[in-house]
């Protein structure tokens, strides 16, 4: 604080020296008076909330941090009333973009060299990363990680609560890396079970043998080295949700075996005399198409009735181009705090390229082309340079070679869709969720011809 | 038409994916709106667009939303009037007679955020400026 007997000049300037000093610091820091309105707010705090200092100053603090806390048990608050500092409470805020950021806070009280009380200070950290990190290894992503904004898998988020509140089994298909385990968990933990396990197997991953002991466990002496038992993950699902992935994969007689399982809703662990009755949910997921699976011979068609109550298909990549951009500035963002870089985006050139390229291998490729960007960008905008080549030669071999810029793969990409669309403005604009007046800017833009 | 505002003591609530409760009007052309408190029972996204669309509301008027909060809402094809702050009934005033893109009515460093339409319409996700 400044005392009276420095001059208004000196005040000044230990006033800029406090600032640059605030501003320097990597945590967000604010200031608020009794009346809960802000005093100083510096640049930290500007970047994570994406409030501006001339914005967020003589605001009050709630409208402006915007926490989940702010109204019931603000921080701030509870220290002004019991003079105690709080430390490290973790906390999310909604960021001036509709982000949800997870953030500690810490608060203290504000006094002047007399110890009057001026107001109040908060601290706060993002912890994105930690969070972020913390999903990863729990796998504890929800349906609030799904990013997009493709009309078909907003239509799934429509009727997602209505699949989550039945007990029925689920069938997911898709192609590798559409996120079908996203939305199997996302159905978890929106049904009643959420409370209990969500179990994963990979039924791709095990021999039949082994896949068989895996899912429904054995009895001790069951074979040579079963010298306990051991429960199966039907067991550790119980009441919960099993989610069976790459369930195409599995062979003929573990399909009758699991078909009485569903069938008769108990399973016999292996070695075991008695059958054990269980309520486990069953979603299942693949990445064959089923139905010809069933034409081939090669899965049983009860099986294929009994799991498919109610399908749920996930498109490709290639068919929610929209959601490119998103996932882009998703994956840099989480690169960006991941390995302490600060790179802003990517080149027109070089979304050009992504935005013309297939992903068969979808979103998990497009994450790992990100990644793999991050490595060899040394500036703050990852380049045509920095793509794999394996995206030029998909381009090249692509029909239409001459796309150049990211002004013809949008042209290139309505003109598609107004194809698909027999050329009915109204019904593509709906497909791409974007207003029929934007639609028609966007064609006469581009000049898109309408036959 | 019902419009809800998520509220909070008398104003509009700061974060709506925490808020407890909404007022829901029942705007007629001709007669005073009828007013209703709602009580919200879960904060889950899916859920609460869920609750928002068996009420019959068509228009959500709120505070601070996460993307997914209103992503949710808006696939049930209700308008969302997103990162309002202000007195409930000065946002009421303000709603009917248009002028809720005010920026007194925007939380600091929100404004311009236009509002998010429902299904079929545009759904105005990202904060645009004038």
């Amino acid at each position: 604080m400044v005392s009276k007997k420095n001059s208004k000049q000196k005040g000044a300037f230990a006033g800029d020296e406090q600032n640059i000093i605030l501003d320097s610091i990597a945590d967000g820091v604010f200031t608020v008076d009794k009346d809960w309105r802000i005093s100083s707010f510096n640049r930290a705090a500007e970047e994570i909330t994406g409030v501006s200092r001339k914005d967020a100053v003589g605001q009050l603090c709630k409208d402006v941090l915007k926490a989940d806390i702010c109204e019931r048990n603000c921080c701030l608050r509870a220290t002004m009333r019991t003079g105690k500092p709080i430390v490290n409470k973790n906390v999310y805020i909604i960021d001036a973009e509709g982000r949800k950021r997870p953030i500690s806070i810490s608060t203290a009280l504000l006094r002047d060299k007399k110890g009057k009380l001026l107001g109040a200070v908060e601290t706060f950290r993002d912890i994105s990363v930690e969070e972020d990190l913390r999903k990863a290894i729990e796998k504890k992503y929800s349906f609030a990680d799904i990013i997009s904004k493709n009309h078909r898998i907003l239509q799934l988020f429509d009727i997602l609560p209505d699949i989550a509140a039945s007990n029925s089994t689920v069938l997911i298909e898709g192609e590798s890396g559409t996120g079908k385990e996203l939305f199997a968990r996302a159905i978890h933990d929106l049904s009643p079970r959420k409370k209990q396990l969500f179990v994963a197997v990979n039924c791709s991953a095990l021999p039949d043998t082994l896949l068989e002991s895996e899912l429904f466990g054995y009895k001790a002496g069951a074979f040579t080295d079963a010298r306990k038992d051991k429960p199966g993950r039907f067991r550790l699902a119980e009441n919960g949700t099993l989610f069976l992935d790459e369930i195409g994969e599995i062979a003929p007689s573990m399909q009758v075996k699991l078909l009485r399982v569903l069938q008769e809703k108990t399973y016999e662990p292996l070695g075991a005399t008695q059958s054990v009755e269980h309520n486990v949910r069953i979603i299942a997921a693949t990445n064959k198409d089923l139905d010809v699976l069933v034409r081939e011979g090669s899965f049983r068609e009860d099986l294929y009735y009994r799991i498919n109550v109610f399908k749920i298909i996930l498109p490709p990549l290639r068919e929610r181009m929209e959601d490119i951009p998103l996932l882009i500035d998703h994956f840099i963002e989480r690169f960006n705090v991941l390995q302490k870089k600060s790179i802003q985006g990517v080149s027109e050139e070089a979304m050009s390229v992504l935005m013309s390229y297939s992903y068969p291998g979808n979103i998990r490729e497009l994450a790992n082309i990100i990644e793999r960007a991050f490595i060899l960008c040394k500036t703050d905008l990852i380049e045509k340079k920095h793509l794999p080549e394996s995206l030029f030669a998909m381009s090249a071999n692509h029909k239409d070679s001459e796309v150049s810029s990211l002004r013809d793969v949008e042209a290139a990409y309505l003109l598609n869709a107004l194809k698909q669309n027999n050329w009915d403005r109204q019904k593509t604009a709906r497909q791409l969720g974007i207003h029929k007046s934007t639609l028609y800017r966007k064609i006469k833009s581009l000049d898109i011809v309408i036959p | 038409m019902k419009v809800a505002l998520s509220v909070f003591k008398d104003s509009i609530s700061t974060v709506f994916d925490v808020a407890q409760q909404i007022m829901v009007l029942e705007v007629d052309e001709t007669d005073e709106p009828k007013r209703t408190m709602l009580k919200l029972e879960t904060n889950d996204p899916m859920r609460r667009a869920s609750e928002l669309s068996e009420t019959g509301i068509d228009v959500l008027i709120c505070g601070a939303i996460s993307r997914s909060m209103q992503a949710a809402i808006m696939a049930r094809g209700i308008v969302v009037y997103p990162f309002v702050r202000g007195m409930t009934e000065d946002v009421i005033v303000a709603y009917q007679n248009g002028r809720l893109g005010h920026a007194s009515y925007a939380l600091p460093g929100c404004r311009g955020r236009e509002q998010g339409r429902g299904r079929g319409r545009n759904r105005g996700m990202h904060c645009r400026r004038r």
